[in-house]
């Protein structure tokens, strides 16, 4: 049907209103407790228009189109009822915009902007109400509040969580709790449709979480903000919490092709801005994701995952199958190229597959997930060292250099270092998972306190060695608490707050680690040397048959790579001296630990999808590598979950230490159904407020 | 990446970048404007209006006071320490810009008379009728926040001259190329890049009021400890930023101080029911100021930051509250002549809600114990104050006789303040054109620097003797900025 709005004819149909119609056919009705995701409640009559034929102006939000209607949006006693209607409002709210921290992105500020600021009355009825800043997550500043109502139905209807409700306080009418009670206690879900809704600073979130450094979808869901591929967190745990599984990994998938080995090592960075975490602890993310990927039945996503866009007939080398590598070589197979992985080793996996303990990661899960990689077609060729990457580069469009970090490094300064029994930690790790037989005797000595100090610690210890740990800092405390008390739970020995002092022989053959005790330490701030303040004559020496660096790791690049290194052996960019995706000869890219230096398994597939996007915009793609592998469902109402802010954390089992140090087997026991269903039901789904529609301001109409 | 081509990128839609992006519109020249925030205007949506000097109003009521004289009184106030040249151009300009934002369609009124001022203040505090207000919508009065009808105005008539305005779009880096301003990086409110490819650039951010960490940085105010200033959301120091990054010279920085007290909109009422010539004595209990002279709310910040811990406390006595229960206030100020109609419910809400920094005693060494003073300086302070009551007449500052009522009968009642102040002033050097110099004082090409960014016309203190010059600043320094650029560009 057609309706006159301002003397503008528009189309329209049954059952929209007026307001409605009018927005769309961007007429702007100025409006205020009408929120378009909302039910019009007609409370506010700013939105007043006047309609011929009736004798008193209506509010457009909530009156329907009629064919035929004429429509003047700012006659004379619309215009009064509004001016009316606008004094009432502002009668309840601050004179003074002074201090009011939603200034500037506020819809009372436009309003009054559009319509022009009315004071008279103003603080009669405005009276004080205390700030409430003691909820988790969500701030009450009510004295700026005016009632109109889009918060308690923002919570009651759409979310379905009925918490805001209008109440009697002090003899005015109020939004809060009932009783009062705190939003915890009341049943809060902390979704934040509330903050969403407000059109003033009355409902805001808490200092601090809305900052300019990041986007507002980046400040609202900062789990997936932090994980360095995105990951869509809530998304997949809003699936495990449905019991979809599948869904789950599907949605796990679309950033990242190793959601087991993710869900068994990734050293969870979203969890620690996960904000359940201002309310008791954060969600146990990692955790759910390999729930999600040890009960992914059907693997649903499975046929768009490895289909491939037509053959390009370009070909691409990756140097590496480790995780950054698999990855790349994944994605670019995906962008139709064709994909050869060279891989060093007997197995592809990298760090996954020999550098970690197989208690944490085993072999058969990572090569399980290598095995969907190479169903688009991508080629791995293992057992085959790559000498030169320029020289490969000359039968192939484009060279990934992926090779990480895997040569141990030895602290060749300390006395004795050079001895035949001294090894590193990836020695060790790659000892046990591939085979390789070293000269370890009965007990090792491992020098450092990182995690990798304890990876091989467990590892030694489940090959019957016993295992002391040296290291500089009291209790240990580069590693993760957790990591390091399993290690020593397994029967590991610390020795803590030591320095090392030389490695002793005795026949040609290692004997012992002579240490002495320190107090503390520190590294000067410009040669990075060791300054310690030691304690007199505690000098002894620990006995051992074997000593194990675990003091990092390196490239193991020289010149004769064929591509510039700085002078620690990082492939460097020659336009910008330093390590880039980029190197110093065409074609030739670098990704993963081999530029970044040694991190996370998270970091290497995050790195692995930039430098994928590069080189398929390189080899004439257009780089876009997202893809949607599963629908989805996000259901805004979520309903009431009694003593859902209590809700405590699911930990994740350990195997008892006596028992686990027998066998190579995943030390940890995976979330049960129930485990993984009430974890997931934790989740605030933060992400929800983005799916809240943005109301309209008078500015964006022209 | 959103790429945008334009003769002038003006960064920020406050006042001041509202005025340049017309007056540079109005010149032909094609505007692109970027805004971080949702609703324009900046802080003087939250004004009342500028000063102008020599406005056809101010004729018609006839204010005699002329450019010359304002700029002769502003310099003196200053003791020159600013850009005279720059000064006397910004005042001949005043009158005119009324008449510009008449033309918009802004109805400015000039209601004549100014704020009440005592005997002994007249010397130094007694305002110019410069403040002009704008009119709110036919049948309403104009007050607090009337101003926003003329950032709606302006945002309007920059639209219809073609001014492309970005919301939610903060501009983050201006481009520099060959040594000349040659676009501005920004980003959208979905986190994409946008890319403004223009000849010239005004930045118009608004100083940095909302970065305390800054603030510690320049001024050495503690945000939230001792200084409780209002935060524009939003103004971090953009503009400072963006033209130091592109070689331009740091200039004085500073804020415009006045006195406050915490979380005033909770305590409104309180706040004005002490904004009265009582007692005020700094924590060691000892007199610091005449207290007829408080009405100066931009002397009175400069006497508590030089008082112990930057902070004091306004004291009165059960008889003196029921005389201005009976008789109403001293001093009307912003917040009403009602106050102490609301005194009880104001103070019970305060008590209720903890509010730290109003008190209740019964006794001075109660006073003394819950608010810090020292007793022994309260008490002598006390003893000479009363005798002089007592005398009707104040021995130690002349403070005016009507005002001098004892501090004798409990319960007592005090409210402590601190310096606040609406934001920061200055940072970056410019010449009387806007255009931000270098160190050796060059002007870097194409880079202009407006609004409170670069006002540094006040010398220490804000001009309370010519009320609306933060503003009317903001509105001409932006207008005469978008005015130089067309002749720079068309060069």
């Amino acid at each position: 049907m057609q309706i006159i709005i301002d003397n503008i004819s528009v189309e329209c149909q049954e059952g929209e209103s007026i307001l409605e119609v009018a927005l769309r056919n961007n007429i702007y009705i100025p409006h205020l407790c009408k929120h378009p995701d909302l039910e019009a409640s007609g409370g506010c009559r700013l939105c007043s228009v006047e309609i011929e034929g009736e004798e008193f102006p209506k509010p457009a939000c909530s009156t329907y189109v009629k064919e035929g209607m004429k429509i003047t949006v700012r006659g004379p006693k619309a215009d009064e009822t509004r001016k009316m209607a606008m004094e009432l409002i502002l009668a309840g709210h601050p004179s003074e915009c002074t201090g009011c921290p939603k200034y500037g992105k506020c819809e009372l500020q436009s309003m009054y902007q559009f319509l022009g600021a009315s004071p008279e009355h103003w603080h009669k009825t405005s009276k004080p109400v205390p700030d409430n800043k003691d909820n988790p997550l969500i701030m009450h500043l009510m004295i700026r509040c005016v009632r109109c109502g889009r918060c308690v139905h923002a919570c009651r209807d759409m979310r379905g969580v009925k918490v805001l409700d209008y109440r009697h306080i002090k003899g005015e009418i109020r939004i809060g709790t009932k009783d009062g009670v705190s939003l915890a206690d009341a049943g809060c879900r902390f979704c934040g449709a509330c903050i969403e809704v407000c059109p003033t600073g009355s409902i805001m979130d808490q200092v601090g979480l809305i900052t300019e450094e990041t986007t507002y979808a980046d400040a609202v869901v900062p789990c997936r903000a932090t994980c360095p591929a995105h990951i869509s967190i809530p998304e997949y745990i809003r699936a495990v919490k449905e019991g979809d599984c599948d869904t789950a990994v599907g949605i796990i998938r679309e950033k990242v092709p190793f959601p087991h080995a993710l869900g068994l090592v990734c050293n969870n960075r979203c969890e620690e801005k996960c904000k359940r975490g201002d309310l008791n602890d954060p969600l146990s993310i990692r955790n759910l994701k390999r729930f999600a990927a040890e009960n992914d039945k059907t693997q649903s996503w499975k046929e768009k995952y490895t289909a491939c866009a037509p053959d390009t007939g370009k070909k691409v080398a990756i140097i590496g199958g480790g995780a950054c590598g698999l990855t790349a070589g994944y994605y670019l197979r995906k962008k139709g190229h064709d994909v050869t992985v060279f891989e060093a080793k007997k197995i592809p996996g990298g760090h996954m597959t020999s550098g970690m303990p197989a208690y944490r990661i085993p072999t058969e899960a990572v090569l399980d997930e290598v095995k969907v990689i190479e169903e688009t077609g991508v080629k791995i060729v293992c057992d085959k060292k790559i000498e030169n990457a320029a020289e490969l580069k000359k039968d192939y469009d484009a060279v990934l250099v992926a090779i990480g970090t895997s040569v141990g490094k030895k602290l060749m300064y300390l006395p004795g270092a050079d001895l035949p029994q001294v090894y590193t930690a990836l020695d060790v790790l790659q000892a046990q998972r591939l085979g390789i037989d070293y000269d370890f005797g009965q007990t090792v000595n491992i020098i450092g306190g990182g995690n990798v100090a304890f990876d091989a610690a467990g590892t030694l210890v489940r090959m019957g060695k016993t295992v002391n740990v040296v290291c500089l800092e009291k209790d240990a405390s580069q590693a993760t608490p957790s990591e390091r008390d399993a290690a020593l739970e397994e029967g590991a020995n610390l020795f803590d707050s030591h320095s090392n002092e030389a490695i002793l022989a005795e026949n040609g053959r290692v004997c012992g680690l002579q240490v002495h005790k320190i107090n503390s330490f520190s590294f000067d701030p410009d040669t990075r040397a060791l300054i310690e303040d030691a304690i007199p004559d505690s000098t002894y020496v620990i006995p051992c048959d074997s000593i194990v660096f675990a003091a990092g790791q390196v490239t193991g690049l020289t010149d004769a790579f064929g591509i510039e290194l700085n002078k620690f052996g990082y492939p460097i960019d020659p336009a910008t001296g330093k390590s880039e995706y980029t190197t110093s000869v065409e074609g030739v890219f670098a990704a993963g630990d081999v530029i970044t230096g040694t991190k996370f398994l998270i970091d290497a597939i995050a790195g692995a999808r930039d430098v994928a996007s590069l080189m398929d915009k390189y080899l004439g793609g257009d780089g876009q590598i997202d893809e949607q592998l599963v629908e989805r469902k996000a259901d805004p109402h979520i309903g009431r979950i009694e003593g859902f802010a209590g809700l405590k954390r699911t930990e994740l089992k350990e195997r008892d230490a006596e028992e686990r140090k027998k066998d190579f087997d995943v030390s940890s026991i995976g979330f049960t159904c129930e485990e993984g269903h009430c974890e997931a039901e934790r989740c605030l789904q933060c992400d929800l407020r983005l799916n809240v529609s943005r109301p309209h301001f008078w500015s964006d109409f022209k | 990446m959103k790429k945008y081509q334009a003769d002038v990128c003006v960064v920020a839609a406050g006042l001041s970048g509202l005025a340049a992006s017309i007056a540079a519109a109005e010149q032909g020249l094609k505007v692109v404007t970027l805004e971080k925030n949702k609703v324009t205007g900046g802080a003087a949506s939250m004004g009342m209006g500028p000063l102008a000097v020599g406005s056809r109003l101010q004729r018609m009521k006839g204010v005699n006071l002329t450019a010359d004289e304002a700029f002769l009184k502003h310099m003196h106030y200053a003791h020159w320490m600013a850009d005279a040249r720059l000064v006397y151009d910004y005042y001949r300009k005043t009158g005119d810009t009324i008449d510009w934002l008449e033309d918009m369609g802004i109805e400015v009124i000039f209601t004549g008379g100014t704020l009440y001022t005592p005997t002994r203040m007249r010397a130094f505090a007694q305002p110019e009728q410069t403040g002009h207000l704008i009119a709110p919508p036919p049948g309403q009065k104009p007050g607090p926040r009337c101003a926003a009808t003329m950032t709606r105005k302006m945002t309007e008539r920059m639209q219809e001259l073609g001014c492309e305005l970005l919301l939610e779009t903060p501009g983050k880096k201006v481009i520099m190329k060959d040594g000349k301003a040659a676009g501005v990086m920004g980003v959208d409110a979905n986190g994409e890049e946008v890319e403004v490819e223009c000849k010239a650039v005004i930045l118009a951010c608004g100083g940095y009021g909302d970065n305390p960490k800054m603030i510690k940085e320049t001024l050495d105010y503690n945000w939230g400890e001792d200084l409780f200033s209002f935060r524009i959301p939003g103004n971090v120091g953009d503009g400072l930023r963006m033209a130091w990054e592109c070689g331009a010279a740091k200039s004085k920085m500073m804020m415009e101080l006045m006195y406050q007290i915490p979380d005033n909109l909770n305590h409104f009422d309180l706040e004005g029911a002490f904004r009265q010539p009582l007692l005020w004595v700094n924590k060691l209990g000892e007199r610091f100021v005449p207290e007829d002279c408080i009405g100066n709310t931009a002397t009175m910040g400069n006497c508590i930051l030089n008082q112990p811990g930057r902070t004091c406390f306004t004291i009165m006595d059960s008889d003196t509250l029921k005389y201005y229960k009976k008789k109403g206030v001293d001093f009307p100020g912003v917040q009403g002549e009602e106050v102490f109609d609301h005194f009880d419910e104001a103070a019970e809400a305060a008590k209720e809600e903890g509010y730290k920094y109003y008190f209740e005693a019964d006794t001075i060494e109660e006073l003394c114990e819950k608010t810090g003073i020292k007793l022994k300086g309260l008490q002598e302070t006390l003893e000479e104050y009363n005798a002089d009551c007592d005398l009707g007449r104040d021995t130690v500052f002349n403070k005016d006789y009507h005002f001098m009522r004892p501090v004798r009968k409990g319960p007592f009642y005090a409210l402590q303040s601190f310096i606040g102040a609406y934001g920061t002033l200055g940072g970056v050097k410019v010449d009387r054109k806007f255009r931000a110099i270098n160190e050796d004082w060059e002007p870097i090409p194409g880079l202009y620097s407006v609004g409170t960014d670069c006002c540094n016309i006040y010398g220490d203190t804000y001009p309370f003797v010519l009320p609306g010059n933060t503003m009317a600043f903001c509105l001409n320094s932006g207008r005469m900025a978008g005015e130089y650029v067309a002749e720079y560009i068309n060069e």
